[in-house]
């Protein structure tokens, strides 16, 4: 009895104890909190990052033909923002053009498509959490971008491929690395169904066969006598011969200006690849 | 004339007595009126165990108030030590109100909607002073809650105690049992993140496969107000979390312990005649009267448990961490329902989910709730009852493979490149590669096979457990499997691992499967 109450009144004072002793580092506890959450946020927006939005503005966001560069100086140091005529943050122009994506392109710029609503409010598919995710991954590349554009100069485009499809090209070689990676082909020929899939499958042949096929066709009207003339052709003049279940122009007409004749050849022997 | 005139009788007494002596009335009238009977003096002879007289003014606050008019006056002596009840009925109450107490401080930060409870827990983990300490106080008291609540009803079987005249106590008790673990599955679903979605999502799968399929259909929208879970189910779970299952609760429990004091509490069996019940007719020398000694002992206990919980919830115990924001699109690999309805989990494993899953469990609940009134063999004693406790026993350990069963552990089958790689990096919770610390994840390629040559202890460590599981899952077909890890720089403070499996197949073609988790310098997975 005597035991109890002495026990009760230590057991009281340990109480009070521990939660003064939990006292001492809880604002400490709640900064490491706050920060392990954005921290994740970043790790989720990187997931988020890959499946969404890579297969158009490029692994790393390095931007491809069919959407602008992320991870670069122009949409961190304002040059971007007066383009859209924004007068807020980065961080908000980055929200809200995920959510609700872009009814009119940038003064200055020719990209084939707009950019989709993502947000669930505006039709898309992303929670709110998620678009705050993939901005705050986006946002993580400021310092790099920043740095980056700081250290290196513009460096001049090479001589581009032109639109003379009879010209002969060098041998090609890396045009795997090219096509998953700057020039952004496979986004739309082997990701998506926006342009023709490259590889064969079951009931279509590669793009190689079809190429050598195509220039014997009696609808076609191009200008190609062989199958890389064909592809050339097919790259820098896409309209020249639209594939039947496709829409004109949605393939960039830019291609022909941003190729050197070395891309264009290493692009042309990888497609061949496809038989 | 005043229309008004302030009468204070404190005033008069001054006038009359003197202030010190009015001050001192006073104050013993107050003392009195909150004790309900006790003076100043009798509360100091109390505290301090000494004779007391008559008449007894110990007994009067079990007439008179609220909250002791229910306890009873005395115990019997063969009811005051360790055994035959263990304190397992009064440490239930403890966690019930313990419960209801560290959720109503949660309550204040949370909203029952999926387009904020999420960021509500966020905020509450991050934001709000004691919310973590908070939640891990109410997690930790409801997993204990559930295990003292089950040690209860285990105990009064093998004790006997809910014989004749105490049926409808052990009904009650039942009740309380399922309310207990519904409490506590429901508050499962509220963090809503990945692994409360799911968690839930299995159990209350049970309820649509009720026969026939129009009462399994419409039980199943009533429960998640949806085909699916979504801002329906979340908001009825949470009503069922703060509103009805604890007023159900607090209804059953007084029903409960009113019944325990009307019929006493029943006495160690092997302390009475075979039929006979002697629990209300407590000799004078036997007595132990609730004030001093039970009233001092459990304010002891409640203080002590409650310091117990806050150490344990402050230094040791984590509630599981906050996954990724739930998702009805995307099942998390190895998901399983609370640790307590695993066992229904095993029963799912073994066959039909009518069969297994609702009609057998719904009948043995009827038959554990109606025990009482067909099992009326008359002996309390462990020797008479020798094959009801051999049932209990068997029903134990039957729970315990059956919820064995309901683990990943068991007949789950998956390929062992998904294995070897949710062995590193799972989906249920943080797991190895996410809390190994971030700046020994060197940059570059690392195979498996090879873990002794990783330029870090973390890499090593990791990269020998993707070897072993990855040995330990592949059948014969996949003898040249390999395991490749990946570590990339990826953005500002941010590494991208990727976990790759190769092998050849059987007609000699690749295989790849690969999985990538980014990691970032401050994500904290080992701080929980």
């Amino acid at each position: 009895m005597k035991g109890n109450i002495v026990l009760g009144t230590l057991a009281m004072l340990g109480l009070i104890g521990a939660v003064l002793f939990v006292s001492l580092n809880e604002l400490n506890r709640m900064q490491t909190a706050e920060s392990a959450y954005d921290a994740r946020a970043v790790e989720t927006g990187a997931l988020e990052f890959e499946s969404r939005c890579r297969p158009c503005h490029g692994p790393q966001g390095r931007g491809t033909p069919l959407a602008p560069a992320l991870n670069t100086a122009s949409l961190f140091d304002g040059t971007r923002l007066q383009a859209a005529g924004y007068a807020g943050t980065v961080e908000d122009f980055v929200r809200g053009t995920i959510a609700a994506g872009r009814p009119i392109p940038s003064a200055g710029t020719n990209y084939p498509n707009r950019m989709p609503t993502w947000g669930e409010k505006f039709g898309g598919p992303l929670r709110d959490d998620s678009v705050d995710s993939l901005t705050a991954f986006i946002m993580n590349w400021e310092d790099r971008a920043l740095a980056e554009a700081a250290a290196t100069p513009e460096v001049p485009l090479a001589e581009s491929v032109g639109n003379d499809i009879a010209q002969t090209l060098p041998a090609g070689a890396r045009g795997k690395t090219l096509a998953e990676g700057s020039l952004g082909c496979s986004a739309c020929h082997v990701l998506t169904a926006t342009g023709p899939a490259w590889a064969g499958d079951g009931t279509t042949t590669g793009i190689g066969t079809r190429a050598a096929a195509r220039i014997d066709e009696a609808g076609y009207l191009g200008g190609a006598k062989t199958p890389e003339q064909y592809l050339l052709e097919s790259i820098v003049d896409p309209n020249a011969l639209v594939v039947s279940g496709f829409q004109p122009s949605i393939m960039p007409g830019t291609y022909g200006t941003r190729m050197t004749p070395q891309d264009a050849a290493d692009v042309i022997a990888y497609m061949l690849s496809f038989k | 004339m005043a229309i008004f005139r302030l009468y204070l009788p404190f005033l008069d007494d001054v006038k009359a007595k003197g202030l010190k002596t009015a001050v001192k009335n006073k104050y013993e009238d107050v003392v009195t009126r909150v004790t309900t009977g006790m003076n100043s003096n009798d509360v100091r002879m109390l505290l301090r165990d000494d004779p007391v007289g008559r008449p007894n003014p110990r007994l009067k606050p079990h007439t008179e108030s609220f909250w002791f008019h229910i306890k009873p006056t005395y115990y019997n002596q063969l009811m005051d030590g360790f055994y035959p009840t263990f304190r397992l009925g009064w440490l239930s109450t403890y966690f019930f109100v313990f419960e209801i107490i560290t959720g109503i401080y949660l309550m204040i930060f949370y909203t029952p909607s999926p387009v904020v409870a999420y960021e509500n827990m966020r905020n509450i983990l991050s934001n709000v002073p004691y919310g973590d300490l908070m939640r891990d106080l109410h997690k930790l008291g409801a997993e204990a809650m559930v295990a003292v609540v089950a040690l209860h009803m285990l105990r009064t079987f093998v004790t006997g105690s809910y014989k004749k005249p105490r049926q409808f106590i052990w009904l009650t008790g039942i009740i309380l049992l399922g309310v207990t673990l519904f409490l506590s599955f429901s508050g499962y679903l509220l963090p809503w993140d990945q692994l409360s979605l799911w968690a839930v999502t299995i159990g209350a799968s049970m309820v649509e496969a009720f026969p026939p399929q129009i009462v399994g259909t419409t039980l199943n929208l009533l429960v998640r107000g949806a085909p699916e879970f979504g801002a329906g189910g979340l908001l009825r779970f949470y009503l069922l979390h703060v509103v009805l299952l604890p007023a159900v609760g607090v209804i059953a429990l007084s029903v409960h312990y009113y019944k325990v004091v009307i019929h006493g509490h029943s006495l160690p069996p092997e302390s009475e005649a075979v039929g006979e019940d002697t629990a209300k007719r407590v000799p004078m020398e036997n007595r132990v009267y609730f004030m001093p000694k039970i009233i001092t002992r459990e304010l002891f206990y409640a203080t002590g448990l409650t310091g117990l919980m806050i150490l344990l919830s402050a230094f040791i115990y984590n509630a599981p961490p906050l996954e990724a924001h739930a998702d009805p699109l995307v099942t998390p690999l190895h998901i399983t329902s609370p640790w307590y309805f695993l066992w229904l989990q095993g029963m799912l494993k073994i066959g039909d989910k009518v069969l297994w899953g609702v009609i057998l469990p719904t009948g043995l609940i009827g038959m554990i709730l109606l025990l009482p009134y067909f099992e009326v063999g008359p002996s309390r004693r462990y020797g008479a009852r020798r094959i009801g406790l051999s049932a209990a026993a068997m029903s134990v350990a039957t729970l315990a493979v059956l919820s064995f069963m309901g683990s990943p552990w068991y007949k789950v089958t998956s390929s062992p490149d998904q294995e070897a790689v949710a062995a590193l990096a799972p989906q249920t919770h943080p797991g190895p590669l996410r809390e190994a610390p971030w700046d020994q994840l060197a940059f570059g390629t690392y195979s498996a096979s090879e873990w002794a040559a990783a330029p870090t202890p973390a890499l090593q460590k990791l990269l020998r457990i993707f070897d072993e599981e990855l040995i330990g899952a592949v059948g014969p077909e996949q003898r040249d499997a390999e395991a490749i890890m990946v570590v990339e720089d990826w953005q500002t403070d941010l590494k991208k691992v990727t976990l790759r499996v190769v092998w050849t197949n059987p007609d000699g073609s690749p295989y790849e499967f690969s999985q990538s988790v980014y990691l970032h310098r401050d994500s904290e997975y080992g701080g929980g």
